[in-house]
């Protein structure tokens, strides 16, 4: 009895999550399969097979756009944004931690980890202001403003980090044998703080490639500055409507991001999960 | 040695110092100042008015449809959030075979961009889904959910479960997965049921994991901005019109910046207030379990 009863839990679990699987990758086949046809099947029946391989939207999306300019300014802003939080926030948590006796560097501490609960809507208006005054209306400005953004949370990541798993005694004894501030840093506390930094390239990387209205109220005006994201949602108005170029664009964009997500996914799902655990 | 390591200190933090006093807490007291002023975004003049856009909020019929939608959709996400992530997570968890599999399917909306997904169910829903409803012979289906006021709003919300449980299902999986195994043994052989497992063995547990999932799931929803922007931009008849949405509109799209602002400020301190209620009844609960 309790043997069958065992066996019908385990089956109606599996049955569940697959009704649950199915309602995940029904979109994503849909999306497939109309980026392959031309716009008669699909207004025909949406839900068929592709007849043929039929590339013509891919074709026309690549070439009357310019789509792989689209991905490259996408990629560029986030390896120079991941840089600079690399550079920038790692350091500036660990000099805070290392004073944190002192009421200027807790000031800073505290006015970081407020800012992790101020939504962005909050201040777009003036910050865009300020940008548009200080002529910061490109990649440029777009890179700064994530390196900034991204203090909030990850300061408060790596000082955790630092208050939990960096020995003092170890420091102290790298000062003792003659190591300044900045190559203690370099070559003990940075390489030590690994775990994360992967953490952090993570949580950043999807905000950073996924973003929407940043760059939106950053990069709109000019077309030679668009990322993939902004290229999709300007897609809608450019061409007359046509569904299966625009499922099209949307697979060409997903494309990178699952290919990424398929090879690091344990280390995503790793990150992800730690950095939302520790916020 | 010791002031000239002070100098370093202070030399190496200066530029996040600087970025951030620049570009974020300036903006922020900025926003705060364009609340009680009248500025068009356009003109030079800016009077200081006080309170009074504030006053003009809470009489704004526009702004309390808005408030009263972002309040349904974040209450319909967080009970839809807690009930349907926990509830997969469990199955999750009592699986053995292929859990790795599912988990890695589960959770790849989360990688995707919200937009993305946004702009891909606008197509399901008016293309896709009214195909499908003539084949069936549904009559509300055969036509554009979106265009419809009340089936609009349960599209809002289905999509942002569709790609919102991701991350929350995990969560409550790695803590389910920290418990014991013993204790839940031990309780079994007890006789316990498995009612009274979850509610006294498993829930405890998972308790500190549900607090983050509901001030992120309040957040988002009170805040909301992509996904709505994307499957309906408000529509239809402004019903799914975001707060986050609105707050844009206001500055961007038809330029009351001052009153865009004291929005703003009005619904930080909201979210702030909430978030300390939220705080505070959690560590009382804490406390007795």
């Amino acid at each position: 009895m309790n043997k069958k009863q065992l066996k019908f839990d385990r089956v109606f679990s599996y049955f569940v999550l697959a009704v649950g699987l199915f309602i995940i990758l029904v979109p994503l086949y849909l999306a497939l399969i109309t980026a392959f046809k031309p716009t008669k099947d699909s207004i025909a029946n949406f839900f068929s097979f592709p007849k043929s391989l039929y590339l013509d939207n891919f074709i026309t999306v690549i070439s009357n756009s310019n789509f792989f300019k689209f991905f490259g300014n996408s990629t560029l802003i986030l390896a120079a944004s991941l840089i600079g939080i690399l550079v920038l926030v790692p350091l500036t948590a660990y000099v805070i931690q290392k004073n944190i006796s002192s009421k200027y560097y807790r000031f800073f501490y505290f006015a970081f980890v407020a800012g992790i609960l101020v939504p962005f809507q909050v201040f777009m208006l003036p910050v865009t202001q300020q940008m548009n005054k200080l002529n910061l209306m490109h990649q440029g400005g777009l890179i700064v403003l994530y390196i900034t953004f991204a203090m909030t949370q990850g300061i408060f990541l790596y000082s955790g980090y630092i208050r939990t798993v960096i020995p003092k005694d170890l420091e102290e004894a790298a000062y003792m044998d003659g190591c300044g501030v900045i190559r203690t840093y370099i070559s003990i506390i940075f390489p030590m703080m690994k775990p994360m930094t992967g953490t952090v390239i993570i949580l950043n990387s999807l905000w950073i490639w996924n973003d929407f209205l940043l760059p939106l109220l950053i990069l709109n005006k000019s077309q030679s500055y668009w990322t993939l994201v902004l290229f999709q949602y300007n897609f809608k108005s450019s061409y007359t409507f046509d569904f299966n170029l625009a499922f099209a664009a949307f697979v060409l964009s997903m494309v990178p991001i699952i290919i990424v997500y398929v090879f690091f996914q344990k280390y995503i799902i790793a990150g992800l999960t730690g950095g939302a655990v520790k916020s | 040695m010791q002031k000239q390591n002070r100098l370093i200190y202070f030399l190496l933090s200066l530029p996040a110092f600087v970025l951030y006093s620049v570009f974020f807490i300036y903006p922020l007291m900025n926003g705060f100042i364009y609340s009680l002023q009248d500025w068009n975004g356009v003109g030079r003049d800016k009077d200081f008015v006080g309170i009074s856009n504030y006053i003009t909020l809470f009489s704004d019929i526009r702004v309390r449809n808005t408030l009263s939608f972002t309040l349904r959709y974040t209450i319909a996400l967080l009970v839809g959030t807690i009930v349907l992530s926990i509830t997969i997570a469990l199955l999750l968890d009592s699986i053995i075979k292929a859990r790795g599999f599912f988990r890695t399917m589960y959770f790849m909306p989360a990688v995707l961009s919200t937009l993305t997904v946004g702009l891909i169910w606008n197509q399901l829903f008016s293309n896709a889904l009214p195909q499908f409803g003539r084949l069936i012979g549904s009559e509300s289906l055969s036509s554009n959910v979106l265009g419809d006021v009340k089936l609009a709003f349960w599209a809002v919300v289905f999509t942002a479960l569709w790609q919102g449980l991701a991350t929350n299902v995990l969560l409550f999986l790695s803590a389910l997965q920290n418990i014991p195994k013993d204790l839940i043994e031990a309780a079994g052989l007890d006789g316990a049921n498995k009612r009274q497992i979850f509610f006294r063995i498993k829930l405890p547990f998972i308790i500190p994991t549900l607090n983050i999932v509901i001030i992120l799931t309040a957040k988002n929803g009170l805040m909301a901005f992509d996904n709505i922007f994307a499957l309906t931009s408000g529509g239809p008849a402004r019903t799914t019109e975001s707060i986050g949405m609105l707050i844009y509109k206001f500055a961007f799209e038809e330029f009351k910046y001052s009153y865009s602002s004291a929005l703003a400020i009005l619904i930080f301190v909201i979210i702030g207030i909430l978030t300390i209620i939220q705080l505070r009844t959690s560590e009382r609960y804490e406390v007795k379990a």
